[in-house]
């Protein structure tokens, strides 16, 4: 019965078992990674949509005949950063970096529909991992949150300052799966995520769902909604892909084999 | 310890299992690699679904037209054409405005605006009738053999302006019903043979209507903006009016609608949009 018992025992003998924390279901591992293609197809593909009708507009500039925001600050990066002097077309010159390319509106309605329809399967994906892994909990808003995530958010700016000064600087401990701060912010991206998609459809099709867009504050204000939860994903990812990889391997690994070898530190009531 | 049941919504402890140092070990070893393969496969695979000239922005040279990159763009085009054909009711209506909430609407010729010269010897052909015949109506015919319907409604353009108007004109549904159209029509063709392209020449313009929504209510072959009479700017003499679809179907002086059993060109969808173009 025991050959692996053998070999356990005898060739390696001081080897002991390790105590692994099944951390995330394969699902939301899944659905986690896939998001990325799929935000960055629909990021770049609604940038290019947006260049083709900008939301924010001002009355042509008598000299340039500009009336869009984003070629201003175009022209501002251009006159401004070292090295870009030259550049053929200030005032595309963030359209031709964040976007597709100039001139591909078709393109891009194809590539958003597709990726959009994706992120929505994707949604649903992560959802039934979270309910299948019993994952929800773990993001659900706690009482204390606010006085714990002020901690932690004095933590993590003082970290740097305590490292230069050499000075002893020890974490909050939490015997949750996640820190205040964490679960404000996993718990706010999938509801950022729900707007986006409720707030693409009163935009794609405002005739018939005109009451969705109305929830909105009308056609004209669901698409500066959508515009901003742009926004939420880009500056959720800053600071979520520095602190995994400022927490450590065992962090990263979670999200891709599942487990995490800090299970004492995982546990949740306290034995 | 805290012998109480955990209620519904508390966090439970992560399931802990303790395994051999070599499992973890291989286990990580085995996702790692699936998960660098999953990436690398995602890079190409979604890489490829870019356009054409975003890869050579990109400095990718040479052609990336792998065979089947166009299937699953299609195809998500398809199955929201699909969806769009399935919201779409007789009974539901767009919102209506009031007069104080009317935008202004731009001209928004796809090209050059046409010399108002056609506007005199303008006539509407139908083709594809019940009787077989082919029948031309003037402007005065159509204005007084029907009755004249008000709507102030938004256009949506599918470059994401708006704007509100005010129109007036017959129902197609009205034209429909005093000119039938042969029994197996499922498409109307429209058609302006004005249209020029960005550098003047002719350029006709044509899209596909499906019956179902010629017959909406709301769908006018309007005569009048904004309480004048239709404009060069905005199609005059009699343009399309059809606010459960994209502003680029509502087709601009139309010299001829065509009704055929078989889902005729469109336009727009020659040039990479959806044919449908339900809102």
């Amino acid at each position: 019965m025991s050959a692996t018992e053998v070999i356990s025992t005898s060739a390696v003998p001081e080897q002991s078992g390790v105590l692994v924390a099944r951390r995330h279901h394969l699902l939301v591992r899944w659905s986690h990674w896939l998001n990325i293609p799929i935000l960055l197809g629909l990021i770049l593909s609604g940038i290019s949509i947006y260049w083709a009708s900008p939301i924010y507009q001002h009355k042509p500039d008598p000299l340039t005949g500009n009336f869009d925001v984003a070629a201003d600050m175009g022209i501002w990066i251009c006159a401004h950063v070292p090295g870009l002097h030259r550049y053929s077309s200030p005032p595309d010159w963030v359209y031709n970096h964040l976007s597709l390319g100039p001139g591909l509106l078709a393109a891009a309605l194809r590539l958003h529909w597709l990726c959009a329809y994706a992120f929505m399967l994707n949604g649903a994906v992560y959802v039934a991992g979270l309910i299948a892994g019993g994952g929800w909990r773990g993001l659900l808003p706690r009482c204390t949150d606010l006085r714990d995530a002020f901690r932690m958010f004095r933590y993590y700016i003082g970290f740097p300052f305590a490292k230069l000064a050499r000075r002893q600087w020890p974490r909050p401990s939490f015997n949750t799966k996640y820190n205040a701060l964490q679960r404000a912010a996993y718990f706010s991206i999938p509801i950022a995520g729900f707007l986006s998609v409720v707030t693409g459809w009163a935009i794609h099709k405002p005739m018939q769902f005109h009451l969705l867009a109305a929830l909105f504050g009308g056609f004209d204000t669901a698409r500066v909604w959508h515009f901003w939860l742009m926004w939420v994903f880009l500056l959720f990812v800053i600071p979520h892909v520095i602190l995994v990889f400022a927490d450590g391997w065992d962090t990263l690994r979670g999200m891709i084999v599942g487990w995490s070898a800090r299970a004492e530190r995982s546990e949740v009531h306290g034995s | 310890m805290n012998k109480k049941a955990p209620g519904f919504f508390r966090e439970r402890p992560l399931p802990r299992v303790e395994v051999d140092a070599q499992v973890l070990r291989r286990r990580t070893r085995r996702d790692v690699v699936l998960f660098g393969a999953g990436a690398v496969a995602a890079l190409a695979g979604g890489g490829s679904l870019l356009p054409q000239d975003t890869l050579t922005r990109l400095g990718l040279r040479g052609k990336m037209n792998p065979p089947g990159k166009e299937w699953p763009l299609n195809r998500a085009i398809r199955i929201d054409d699909d969806l769009a054909e399935m919201l779409y009711s007789p009974r539901r209506t767009v919102p209506t405005y009031t007069k104080s909430q009317i935008t202004p609407l731009k001209n928004n010729y796809n090209g050059a605006t046409p010399d108002p010269g056609y506007i005199p010897g303008w006539h509407l052909t139908l083709d594809g009738l019940a009787s077989g015949v082919s029948v031309t109506l003037d402007i005065r015919n159509l204005m007084t053999s029907f009755s004249i319907h008000e709507q102030i409604t938004r256009l949506v353009c599918v470059e994401g302006w708006s704007a509100i108007a005010w129109w007036a004109g017959l129902r197609f549904d009205d034209l429909l019903r005093a000119y039938p159209p042969a029994s197996q029509t499922k498409w109307v063709r429209v058609e302006s043979s004005v249209n020029l392209d960005a550098s003047g020449n002719p350029d006709p313009y044509y899209v596909s209507i499906d019956l179902a929504t010629a017959r909406h209510p709301q769908t006018l072959l309007a005569t009048h903006f904004n309480g004048q009479a239709l404009t060069v700017e905005h199609g005059a003499p009699l343009r399309l009016l059809v606010p459960v679809k994209l502003g680029l179907k509502n087709v601009k002086a139309i010299t001829q609608l065509t009704y055929v059993a078989e889902e005729p060109p469109d336009y727009w969808a020659e040039r990479g949009y959806s044919a449908y173009d339900g809102i």
